[in-house]
């Protein structure tokens, strides 16, 4: 069996899985499988594309990069260990890479003369478009050995559109050219497919477009060619009044390595892998693409996508539209937001996107970088890829939040993902992840999200109003907890229960530093906040003596102040939470035997 | 005819875990919101046959969404709403502002699925 076949394969069987409806098992199981399954696709790529001996040797690399030859005509055919090579170097062209970028960036900072600056410009300059060739061999290649990864998650169509138009809009400068995305009425607005993967197409195309486009339109046009079912076929055309293809040219131009004439590729630049990619990724998903052009009048990119239909539900959980209020936009402008993420066209579309909300923006998909930014420059907020090549979100969180500053150790760190599963969710408690954003997320939501963030920075919250009621009881020793009424609480489901348990221990734990710290800022309005969350937490699990102590936290914090009173009450916790958490612990193992 | 749909506003994981879970088993669709602002973004898209929300939540509290929900986008539908113990002065004016029911913590789901169930039922 050809590796590659197995690889797709393996591919559907993951997309099987991850479609499939879990709620039969529990989280935890799910996430076990997911894990064991991934663990296995990737000891099979290893198997696999562990390159023998000299294997992608440059010679074969230069035979590729020269040959026209007939026999090269389909560019998958390539080896798997070639795409492997190429796939490795680029990793580690890359890294290199950032830090020059990022340093140029650092230089351009320091007082320099009108020629220094000039020069640092051109270095960055040419450090982007190396970087961006780079990230395109890196794709190709990954696209190629089947490496990449297709999502199948819900989205709303319109907004990717809009998402693209916003972007190549931004690329028409002083050019007369108009764009325009019709959406045919027929074409249902909730998919289920990759979004990320539909907006590079889109935008390569519409990208290039209006790269050759002096002036003219720009027409994209999306129809329903057929509906089978849930199945729907999408096609989509984009015609552009640009300078045409000849028609020798038209018959290679899928081929990688291969752009219109060489002096195109000295005006437009480039690495002449776009179009290579745009069509593996659309005989990845199952699609095909066609093209259409007459020299002098135009050309017109045509392609089919299968999508299966989503539901509404779905997307509005995702997306949901609404305008954007002109207070939260006040209210982020001048914000620094640094942005690690590794796919240049989110890159490209976040840094547009807080751009036009007048953001101060960074953007890099290097930890290092990224942590060095953070250190020496005054940044309010971090938004974060969870998925990441070389560092995952996670890890960079936890180096940020290791930081010996004080105020980068506390920025607020939000996370972006396409798919955040339960096991995600508890891995952002873990690693100190304030909050997360769904990809793909509508502006709307990204600026609710920044505002959010912005006022829990300042600590604006303001907590009053509650009466405390003196008259406590007094509750028995800690030791002696009954989880039995939770437990039916939970219909007797015990790893809904764990779950809880689990969240119950973060946030203890979470309490305990949280109070820590706001006594040594005195900032009682913190502590009686974080008095406040916990309470109903502990009540739920019984825990009455930790509960006690919270709520003369709380009263403290409203009345006196009295910051002895507080340390004391704040070591009393510390000691007893262990004895609670051990506590529950037995409950849980006895009524698992029960 | 479809599942009732219910908007639960609860800046408490814990609790909003549990009771998301109830809820569901119960029956009805939930839309999860974990801050008064987020809740406020729903209500523009969502249109839930009942509200449940803490009455302290970080920007927007119960009061204000309650006020909200009455004033602003003049709706009737019924709201309950989760309060702590010891906090009756402010269920009296969340009565006063047009809350339909309350619930204080710690609190039982089944007890509140019986309250949600009957003012659906006055609907």
């Amino acid at each position: 069996m050809n590796p590659k076949d197995l690889l797709s394969q393996l591919t559907r069987l993951e997309h099987t899985l991850n479609d499939f409806s879990f709620e039969e098992l529990t989280a935890a199981e799910a996430a076990h499988l997911k894990n064991s399954f991934q663990t296995f696709r990737v000891s099979l790529e290893n198997k696999i594309f562990t390159p023998s001996s000299s294997i992608g040797s440059p010679t074969e690399i230069d035979i590729r990069e020269d040959s026209t030859s007939k026999n090269l005509k389909k560019n998958n055919i390539q080896s798997p260990n070639a795409d492997m090579l190429v796939a490795k170097v680029s990793h580690e062209i890359r890294t290199p890479l950032n830090g020059i970028i990022g340093f140029a960036d650092l230089l351009k900072e320091d007082k320099l003369s009108k020629i220094q600056l000039e020069r640092v410009n051109a270095i960055q300059t040419a450090s982007y478009s190396l970087m961006e060739i780079i990230n395109e061999l890196l794709e190709y290649s990954k696209l190629s050995a089947g490496l990449e990864q297709f999502e199948s998650v819900d989205f709303n169509l319109n907004s990717v559109v809009d998402n693209v138009m916003y972007l190549c809009d931004t690329l028409i400068t002083d050019k007369n050219v108009e764009l325009l995305a019709t959406i045919d009425d027929e074409v249902p607005v909730g998919l289920i497919g990759d979004p990320s993967k539909l907006s590079q197409i889109l935008l390569n195309l519409v990208g290039n477009a209006v790269k050759f486009v002096e002036e003219g339109s720009i027409h994209l046009s999306i129809e329903l060619k057929k509906q089978r079912g849930n199945q729907i076929f999408l096609t989509f055309s984009i015609t552009d009044t640009g300078i045409g293809i000849s028609k020798n040219n038209l018959e290679h131009i899928f081929d990688s390595y291969k752009q219109a004439e060489y002096d195109t590729q000295a005006k437009y630049g480039g690495s002449g892998l776009g179009l290579s990619i745009v069509k593996q990724i659309i005989d990845n998903l199952g699609g095909d693409i066609s093209v259409d052009s007459k020299l002098g009048e135009g050309t017109t990119f045509r392609f089919m996508l299968p999508y299966k239909k989503g539901s509404i539900e779905n997307i509005v959980k995702r997306d949901s539209t609404i305008s954007i209020n002109s207070d939260e936009l006040m209210a982020v402008k001048g914000l620094r937001i640094l942005v690690f993420e590794d796919n240049v066209i989110n890159q490209k579309l976040i840094a547009q996107r807080l751009k036009s909300w007048q953001c101060k923006t960074y953007v890099t998909d290097n930890a290092l970088y990224g942590l060095n930014l953070l250190e020496t420059n005054q940044i309010d907020m971090v938004l974060m890829d969870l998925k990441m090549p070389e560092m995952s979100g996670f890890e960079v969180t936890q180096l940020i939040r290791k930081s010996k500053i004080e105020s980068v150790k506390q920025i607020p760190v939000i996370a972006v993902s396409a798919d955040f599963t339960a096991q995600d969710r508890e891995k952002c408690l873990q690693h100190k992840i304030n909050d997360f954003i769904l990809k793909p997320y509508s502006p709307d939501e990204l600026l609710t999200k920044l505002v959010k963030h912005k006022n829990r920075m300042k600590t604006t919250l303001t907590f009053e109003s509650q009466t405390i009621n003196p008259a406590m009881e007094v509750y028995s020793d800690a030791t002696k907890i009954n989880l039995s009424i939770i437990l039916e609480d939970c219909l007797g489901q015990m790893d809904l229960l764990e779950e809880l348990v689990l969240l119950y221990k973060q946030n203890a734990l979470e309490f305990i530093g949280i109070v820590k710290l706001n006594l040594d800022n005195e900032d009682l309005e913190e502590v009686a906040f974080a008095a406040h969350k916990i309470k109903s937490g502990l009540a739920m699990m019984q825990s009455k003596s930790l509960y006690t102590i919270v709520e003369q936290i709380q009263k403290i914090c409203k009345t006196n102040g009295d910051r002895k009173h507080l340390n004391f009450l704040h070591n009393c916790f510390v000691e007893e939470y262990p004895l609670v958490e051990k506590a529950i612990d037995e409950q849980i193992k006895a009524l698992k035997n029960r | 005819m479809g599942k009732k749909r219910l908007l639960l506003a609860e800046d408490d994981e814990l609790l909003a875990g549990l009771l998301n879970f109830r809820l569901e088993k119960g029956g009805y669709e939930v839309k999860l919101s974990s801050d008064g602002r987020e809740v406020k973004e729903h209500l523009t898209t969502y249109s839930p046959d009942l509200i449940i929300s803490d009455i302290m939540m970080p920007y927007f509290s119960g009061m204000e969404l309650i006020d909200y929900v009455r004033k602003e986008l003049n709706l009737s539908t019924p709201i309950i709403i989760i309060s702590s113990a010891g906090n009756e002065e402010n269920v009296l004016t969340a009565f006063e502002l047009g809350a339909n029911d309350f619930i204080s913590k710690p609190i039982s789901p089944s007890e509140l699925l019986v309250r949600i169930e009957r003012e659906l039922q006055k609907v």
